[in-house]
């Protein structure tokens, strides 16, 4: 189908995902991309919201990070999610699903996408066709924006101006992944916040704290509103 | 008199737009094979694999070999396979019926645009007949186009919609540079410290060059973006200034003013390298921040902050777009930002230039191989006698033969609506939705005692043609496209057209050897053309002589000029500060800024401008096909900030009605922090009453005839 | 351990005492068919012991505890679930036909099977000689419940029965052969354990037992012994992996109709809002109960906030996306 790739070259060990949303321009293009993919054709798995967008352009993309002790594995009534030797969590086994929610429910970063007719989850699978074989992930492959990257950690690590994080600290959950998410030198755990959005939730809350760059919440940039 | 005959919703259900998606029964089994070429959409030409089964394509595969964008591609790129298979693809020639049209034989077809156009030129003269070709074809097309029209049609009215992306642009560069083409490769854009982004969204216009601002931020950049509104690059700025549509150049002005006081400008190399210094820094004098403020509404501090980083840079680039091309002012805003450059000495080095960003896919190519009315082949003068006569005698005719200059795309518009031009060809050209003032341009097309369209799908300036020849999309044909920094790429053929219809050059040749100039035609593939059209640029400003498919292919495309089979191609232009005006200098421009053409009034107090969403492609002749992009953006939306709504009582997807001296246009309303308070915003890439072209401004910048997209006055109110 | 080794042992014991009791005392069953039985015991051991590991997890105790709670409330829909999901599989049409129509095959080709085969090995089902040789009579329990003739279609379907389901077996088989042999996305998923070996044990079952039916009519008993033996240990193998492979989800799907009951309470009683944009996502009970199951598991998503304890589980999947977006841009500063 297409030219093999020389594997010897491509050791799948050395590529790895890292996603950085504070990078995504929102262009959907891992969206158009990730339906291409063979293991779930026509129906993209990957997620891109808008954080909000009355305030401002900044969108989330949301892959599947790949748990080294996938919550939603583990809340499954059907063992119907699996791990493969290299840390993959792959979607939810067509036999066993039940499309009870849980996954849907339980996953910290809101990833699997529950097809209701089906009575199937589907989730991010890393692209298992493309990533087994050595090749990017769709989304990775075609993502302008370097949101999502797929590649050495070396060269990441070089280049880079953030540092590949794999730890994140749900209250007094830490999760560990496979895929990385890069964030501030001097940080190996990703904290979350969500005290600031429980009173009204105003996500406005965060832009005051976005240095140097525009921040649209902060209404003195368009102070000069004609009379 | 050409009137519709069906309504809008008969043409859409015979004609389209439908969305496409994709077909289950294409997964089937593996493709034949996989075709390395380039995106169709924008001049960034990303390069792609299709993926073909029976003369179908059927998907795509990253080509990640391809240095420029390395298998990345915007949703646009994607999805554009879906083009290809399409249900409303024309496969036959069209002619205009009593219910709109019935399909008709080739020979039918030909031989009635021809009678037509020998009709209407015996009656009111050779000029009464115009050609519109469009930048979204080879250059191997654009060639044919410009030889089409002066020497079988023997009319100076030919020009493209090119004029309303890159004509300001293109302008510029040659008064300030004395060649029309980006300085700089993009692989310098991660080189440079500073980057000046003006008028420029480039996530949705260009969402692959992201890659290379981000690269330029992880070696230290800083960026500062001018726009009037936070587009997604915005948002992560280090300095935004939110200037007021239609100031762009005294932005600038106020920027080189704090530079010159505070001595960051490099007098040795203007000394050395450029002329007409001292009237610019004369001009500038009046630009003080607070002055600039006043006009721009960036504020002072903010102007200072990007003086300062702009002036101590050790490299840098600026690099622009439509955002301060597309006014009546265009060329001197583009002038006033070269000047910037020019005065910091940072260009034709490593990591140090400047650009100007092509909207449309072979936007570069498409200016420079005679498609333009003021140009010939190798970007030569058509006012040049020299130039004149060099093309009269490659293509074996008479000097006097060739016609002097003609209009330009908007003035054939207007020129057609006066009735002083009766007939039209056009090809791959919709300015029914990409020209300001649709009514009028409506009015214009109903005008035509004939129009022949040339188009794969049937736009809805062909719903006015009288006969409609069912082209080839861009997969469907071969040949080269020159991206936005000047690299010639290759498009290799992917499938044959469907049906009956045919390659666009096959049908030009065959319109020219009906009108008796078969023998200038008669190339048999498209590697005739290029070999004609390299032939023909030696020696010119826009030199391809030692261009060949074989080197293109295997260079992954040479950047003109490339005068010989040997010479390497030219990436980074003006090397040793050497420009290519005669004396070898560049040319600094003081032009005092002006306003824009509409002024905000009592009346219409609110600045209007339009623009680009990152799932459309201009007129969205292809775009509005594509199911997901469809989906992903499906009609347009004003954008309104929140102290405006409030003022005017409108709340989030209320609809509104925007309104000018023009017309008016009912959109819902999207309340967004993230443009300025004293302005709206509407995406132009739909038809009739989704057209915000029908509120733009046709008032004509006067040396690039660009019209003023970007600045208008306008009145918002909550429709009922 | 102790409790499903227990079940184990039950069903087991169940199964005997079941076998006994239908066989009229054994005086029905037919000894040829004794290593069947064997197996069979086994199997239910190894069902009731892989059954109660896996329902006593905590998500799926949930599941068959609320199921359990709620069967009395929607009979009907116990029923109607039951159909749809065990029987018809409608939701495998939306997948997609192909493979409807494929796990149709397979799954009414192998009930049908064990329908016929497992009352005859117990001897709860048997063949007798009516009143002339050329009436036959099918005895359940002891009790004749059909007389026919051998001459009759009836008779034809009755002895055929089983070639008749394993020719649907191999449609399905054919069929899953196929899309497992050329779709690129399973292709790259499947593994040889989970989703080839059952394909090949169900086959291997299928193609001795139609052996034995051209051995007999076609080749007057040729290699009939030897295959005897062989389809038996094709069939020992089948029974023994149905607990430990994929085939068990056959019983896995039981909880499917618990879902169905757990959803329709779920809209029917008070709905989950998010704390953060105050969308409604999931219902109260489900958030509720998913808060133990994690707990159960050891998970603990609490947040201490000055403004009070927030659990993850009443952020809405959508809100948890652009929480970490903005907690990745705030360690940024973008």
């Amino acid at each position: 189908m297409v030219a093999p790739i020389d594997q010897s070259e491509l050791p799948l060990d050395n590529l790895e995902f890292f996603i950085d949303p504070s990078r995504c321009i929102g262009c959907q293009a891992c969206v158009a991309a990730c339906g291409e993919c063979d293991t779930h054709r026509g129906i993209p798995m990957i997620h891109l919201d808008y954080v909000d967008r009355s305030t401002s352009v900044q969108t989330a993309p949301v892959v599947c990070m790949h748990c080294e002790n996938p919550t939603c594995a583990m809340v499954c009534p059907a063992d119907a999610i699996k791990q493969d030797d290299n840390g993959v969590v792959l979607s939810a086994a067509h036999s066993r699903c039940i499309g009870c929610s849980n996954c849907t429910l339980a996953c910290p970063f809101g990833v699997p996408k529950q097809q209701i007719e089906m009575q199937l989850m589907m989730k991010c699978d890393l692209c298992y066709d493309r990533s087994s074989v050595g090749k990017k992930p769709m989304c990775a492959a075609v993502c302008p924006s370097q949101a999502l990257h797929y590649g050495s950690r070396t060269k990441v690590e070089a280049h880079r101006g953030e540092v590949p994080c794999n730890k994140f600290q749900f209250g007094d959950q830490t999760v560990k992944t496979k895929v990385n998410m890069m964030t501030a030198h001097g940080l190996d755990t990703i904290p979350f916040d969500v005290a600031d959005f429980m009173p009204q939730g105003n996500l406005a809350a965060f832009g005051r704290e976005r240095i140097g760059s525009p921040d649209a919440a902060e209404d003195t940039v368009w102070e000069d509103l004609p009379a | 008199m050409a009137f519709l005959n069906l309504t809008e919703d008969e043409y859409i259900e015979r004609y389209g737009p439908t969305p496409a998606y994709m077909s289950e029964r294409d997964l089937e089994g593996e493709p034949d094979k996989l075709v390395k070429t380039h995106c169709c959409f924008c001049g960034v030409q990303c390069g792609i694999q299709l993926k073909v089964k029976e003369n179908k394509i059927v998907g795509f595969e990253p080509w990640e070999e391809f240095p420029v964008n390395e298998g990345k591609l915007c949703p646009k790129g994607v999805k554009r396979y879906l083009q290809n298979g399409h249900p409303d693809r024309l496969t036959t020639p069209l002619m205009r019926s009593e219910d709109g049209f019935r399909e008709a034989g080739w020979d039918e077809a030909l031989s009635k645009t021809v009678s037509e156009i020998q009709r209407v030129q015996a009656t009111y003269g050779r000029d009464a007949v115009a050609f519109l070709g469009g930048a979204s074809m080879t250059n191997e097309k654009s060639y044919i186009n410009g030889k089409f029209a002066r020497v079988a049609l023997g009319t100076r009215n030919i020009d493209y919609n090119g004029r309303l992306c890159m004509a300001s642009a293109g302008a510029a560069n040659k008064l300030a540079f004395g060649i029309d083409r980006s300085a700089n490769p993009w692989k310098d854009i991660p080189k440079a410290k500073v980057l000046i982004l003006a008028g420029t969204n480039i996530a949705e216009c260009f969402p692959i060059l992201t890659d290379y601002i981000w690269r330029a931020r992880d070696n230290g950049a800083k960026i500062i973006v001018i726009d009037p509104r936070i587009t997604p690059i915005a948002r992560t700025a280090d300095l935004f200034l939110p200037v007021r549509p239609g100031r762009d150049s005294a932005l600038a002005h106020g920027i080189l003013h704090m530079m010159i006081e505070w001595g960051w400008i490099d007098e040795d190399f203007i000394a050395a390298h450029t002329n007409d210094f001292d009237a610019v820094r004369e001009l500038v004098k009046d630009y003080t921040p607070a002055h600039t403020e006043q006009i721009t509404g960036v504020p002072a501090a903010s102007i200072e902050q990007a003086a300062e980083l702009w002036g101590t840079a050790e490299t840098s680039m600026l690099l622009h777009a439509r955002g301060i091309e597309h006014h009546t002012k265009g060329v001197e805003n583009v002038l006033s930002y070269i000047n910037l450059v020019l005065a910091t000495g940072r260009i034709g080095k490593p990591g140090s230039g400047y650009g100007t960003l092509t909207g449309q896919g072979n936007g570069q190519g498409g200016r420079e191989h005679g498609q333009r009315c003021n140009q010939l082949p190798g970007g030569r003068d058509i006012n040049n006698p020299e130039h004149r006569e060099h093309i009269a005698n490659f293509w074996g005719i008479d000097e006097t033969k060739l016609p002097r200059e003609g209009l330009t795309a908007c003035e054939i518009i207007d020129d057609i609506e006066m009735g002083e031009i009766k007939a039209l060809i056009s090809i791959s050209f919709n300015p029914l939705v990409s020209i300001p003032d649709s009514a009028r341009t409506r009015k214009a097309l109903e005008k035509l005692e004939h129009f022949t369209a040339i188009d794969f799908f049937l736009s809805e300036t062909a719903q006015y043609a009288d006969v409609v020849l069912a082209g080839s999309l861009q997969e469907e044909d071969e040949g080269t496209v020159t991206t936005g920094e000047g690299r010639c790429v290759r498009l290799r053929p992917v499938v044959r057209p469907p049906a009956e219809a045919r390659v666009d050059w096959h049908i030009i040749a065959d319109l020219a050897q009906r009108l008796g100039a078969g023998r200038h035609f008669a190339h048999e593939t498209a590697a005739d053309i290029f070999e004609e059209l390299t032939a023909v640029s030696a020696g010119g400003p826009v030199d391809y002589s030692g261009m060949s498919y074989e080197r293109i292919e295997n260079e992954m495309g040479i950047f003109w000029p490339c005068p010989a089979p040997n010479h390497p191609g030219t990436p980074r232009l003006f090397a040793g500060g050497r420009f290519a005006h005669p004396d070898g200098r560049a040319k600094f421009h003081a032009f005092p800024y002006r306003p824009p053409a509409e002024e905000v009034d009592a009346e219409y107090p609110i600045f209007f401008t339009s623009g680009r969403v990152v799932s459309q492609y201009l007129s969205g002749t292809q775009t509005r096909r594509i199911g997901m992009l469809v989906d992903q953006y499906p009609e347009p939306l004003c954008e309104i900030h929140p102290h405006l709504a409030e003022r005017l009582g409108i709340a989030d997807s209320d609809r509104v009605r925007v309104s000018t001296r023009r017309g008016q246009i009912e959109v819902p309303a999207q309340i967004v922090k993230t443009i300025r308070p004293d302005t709206v915003f509407i995406p132009y890439h739909w038809p009739g009453k989704k057209a915000a072209n029908q509120i733009t401004n046709r008032a004509l910048d006067p040396i690039s005839k660009i019209p003023e997209f970007k600045v208008c006055a306008c009145k918002v109110e909550k429709a009922s | 351990m102790k409790t499903p080794f227990s079940i184990g042992l039950v069903f087991a014991g169940l199964l005997i005492l079941a076998i006994y009791l239908g066989s009229h005392q054994m005086r029905d069953f037919d000894p040829a068919l004794k290593w069947y039985a064997v197996a069979s015991v086994l199997g239910a051991f190894a069902v009731g012991y892989r059954f109660t590991v896996w329902a006593q997890r905590p998500p799926s105790r949930m599941y068959f505890k609320r199921g359990l709670e709620l069967a009395w409330r929607y009979p009907w829909l116990l029923v109607k679930s039951g159909g749809q999901k065990m029987t018809a599989q409608t939701f495998i049409k939306e997948r997609s036909y192909y493979r409807w129509i494929m796990h149709l095959c397979l799954s009414g080709g192998c009930t049908l099977t064990f329908v016929v085969t497992f009352p005859l090995v117990f001897g709860w089902i048997h063949f007798d000689v009516g009143n002339t040789a050329e009436i036959y009579q099918v005895k359940a329990f002891g009790a004749v419940v059909r007389e026919f003739s051998v001459h009759s279609l009836e008779a034809k379907l009755m002895f055929n029965i089983l070639n008749i389901a394993a020719l649907f077996v191999l449609v399905g088989l054919l069929m899953a052969g196929w899309r497992r042999l050329t779709n690129a996305g399973v292709r790259a998923v499947q593994n040889f354990t989970e989703d080839i070996m059952p394909l090949l044990i169900i086959f291997a079952v299928t193609a001795t037992g139609f052996m034995l039916t051209v051995s007999y009519s076609f080749l007057k008993g040729h290699g009939h012994g030897l295959l005897v033996w062989v389809h038996l240990f094709t069939v020992v193998v089948l029974i023994f992996y149905i607990p430990f492979g994929k085939l068990f989800h056959m019983f896995q799907r039981l909880c499917s109709v618990c879902v169905s009951l757990y959803k329709q309470a779920g809209e029917e009683g008070p709905q989950s809002g998010c704390v953060v944009c105050h969308d409604v996502f999931a219902s109260q009970m489900h958030v509720d109960d998913l808060k133990n199951v994690l707990d159960q598991l050891g998970f603990n998503y609490r947040f201490a906030t000055p403004k009070g304890e927030v659990h993850y589980q009443d952020i809405c999947p959508k809100c948890r996306h652009r929480l970490l977006a903005v907690n990745q841009g705030k360690t940024l500063g973008r």
